[in-house]
């Protein structure tokens, strides 16, 4: 195994434990304000949407709308209630359908 | 009800989540090995982190040459939420041994945690909890043992394609929050313009980070979500 990629997973690892492991040991004695909360709940909001844009338009290192096209897929089958697998699944189709047609 | 009794109630109150996690783990174990992780670290990631989109992530960032301090800073960001709901989770299973809370501390996850957070009080046991963590982690795991047995028979069109899935997926995930909730959609495209114009300027790993805690500073003051801790709360004192 790579030790640089397992310097990151244990890395990982470590910092995911601790915001879990926290409540157990400091029991009573976390109390958080209601922005503190709502702050640590925006976050996966706001990272998620950090990670789609602009990044979503280098699925493909050419053509920019290759992944906006990916996209517009997820988002329309998300917006229907589709399951996330089928989500996935179906964008990654589309995308490969452009790729058979180019 | 007995310990045994709970156990299995966990279980199977935590079975429909094997849809979500078999699938969304082999696609994490696609994109890990697509990334350049060996199989074995594919899956000790799984068994070691065991929080999806943080591993998704963390893959992504790592394929695109982001330093390790990067990657780590952003996944405990990421991360950070769990801190809530294991705090409503602990809560309610204060009897419990402290060795009992730190193991299910590490099965605290958005699923799990939505779960336990419907049952009601007699049923919200430390060994329900258990079992629901048996069988999510499980599933985690085996999504991942999966995945690098798939990866070695997809065709090189389908490897091509599997860039959007990342994406996809955390629109799919983004998706319901934002249909249900007006501001919090504006709030994500807010953050989407802020690292656009970030990501311009500084390292995209880096943007990212800024961009995620600057967006969530910015909607403490104006976005109105369901609370968690304090709902809980009021439901079970």
């Amino acid at each position: 195994m790579n030790s640089e990629v397992l310097l990151l997973i244990l890395g990982m690892a470590l910092v995911t434990y601790i915001p879990r492991a926290l409540p157990a040991l400091l029991i009573n004695k976390l109390k958080f304000s209601r922005r503190m909360e709502k702050f640590l709940q925006l976050i996966p909001y706001t990272a998620m949407a950090a990670l789609i844009f602009p990044g979503i338009l280098t699925v493909d290192s050419e053509f920019w709308w290759i992944g906006a096209c990916g996209g517009v897929a997820a988002i329309v089958m998300a917006w229907n209630k589709l399951p996330l697998a089928f989500t996935v699944v179906g964008s990654v189709v589309v995308v490969m359908c452009i790729y058979l047609i180019l | 009800m007995d310990k045994k009794q709970h156990y299995i109630s966990g279980l199977r109150a935590g079975a429909p989540v094997i849809l979500g996690f078999v699938p969304v783990g082999i696609a994490y174990a696609i994109m890990a090995q697509q990334a350049g992780l060996g199989i074995l670290e594919t899956i000790l990631m799984s068994i070691t982190v065991f929080a999806g989109a943080s591993q998704i992530m963390a893959v992504g960032m790592y394929a695109q040459g982001a330093s390790l301090f990067a990657i780590i800073l952003a996944t405990f960001i990421l991360n950070l939420r769990h801190l809530i709901m294991s705090t409503c989770v602990i809560n309610r299973i204060k009897q419990s041994s402290l060795a009992m809370k730190l193991l299910l501390a590490f099965g605290v996850t958005d699923e799990s945690f939505a779960i336990f957070s419907m049952q009601v009080d007699k049923q919200a046991t430390a060994w329900f909890f258990l079992g629901l963590v048996t069988i999510t982690y499980a599933a985690w795991v085996a999504g991942a043992i999966i995945g690098t047995i798939v990866t070695q028979f997809l065709p090189a069109i389908v490897t091509a394609s599997l860039g959007i899935a990342l994406y996809a997926l955390f629109l799919g995930l983004l998706m319901p929050g934002v249909k249900r909730n007006l501001r919090l959609g504006i709030l994500v495209i807010l953050t989407a313009a802020i690292n656009l114009i970030l990501s311009k300027i500084i390292p995209s790993s880096w943007a990212l980070i800024v961009s995620a805690l600057l967006g969530a500073g910015i909607g403490v003051f104006f976005v109105e979500l369901e609370d968690t801790q304090e709902q809980e709360e009021e439901r079970h004192e």
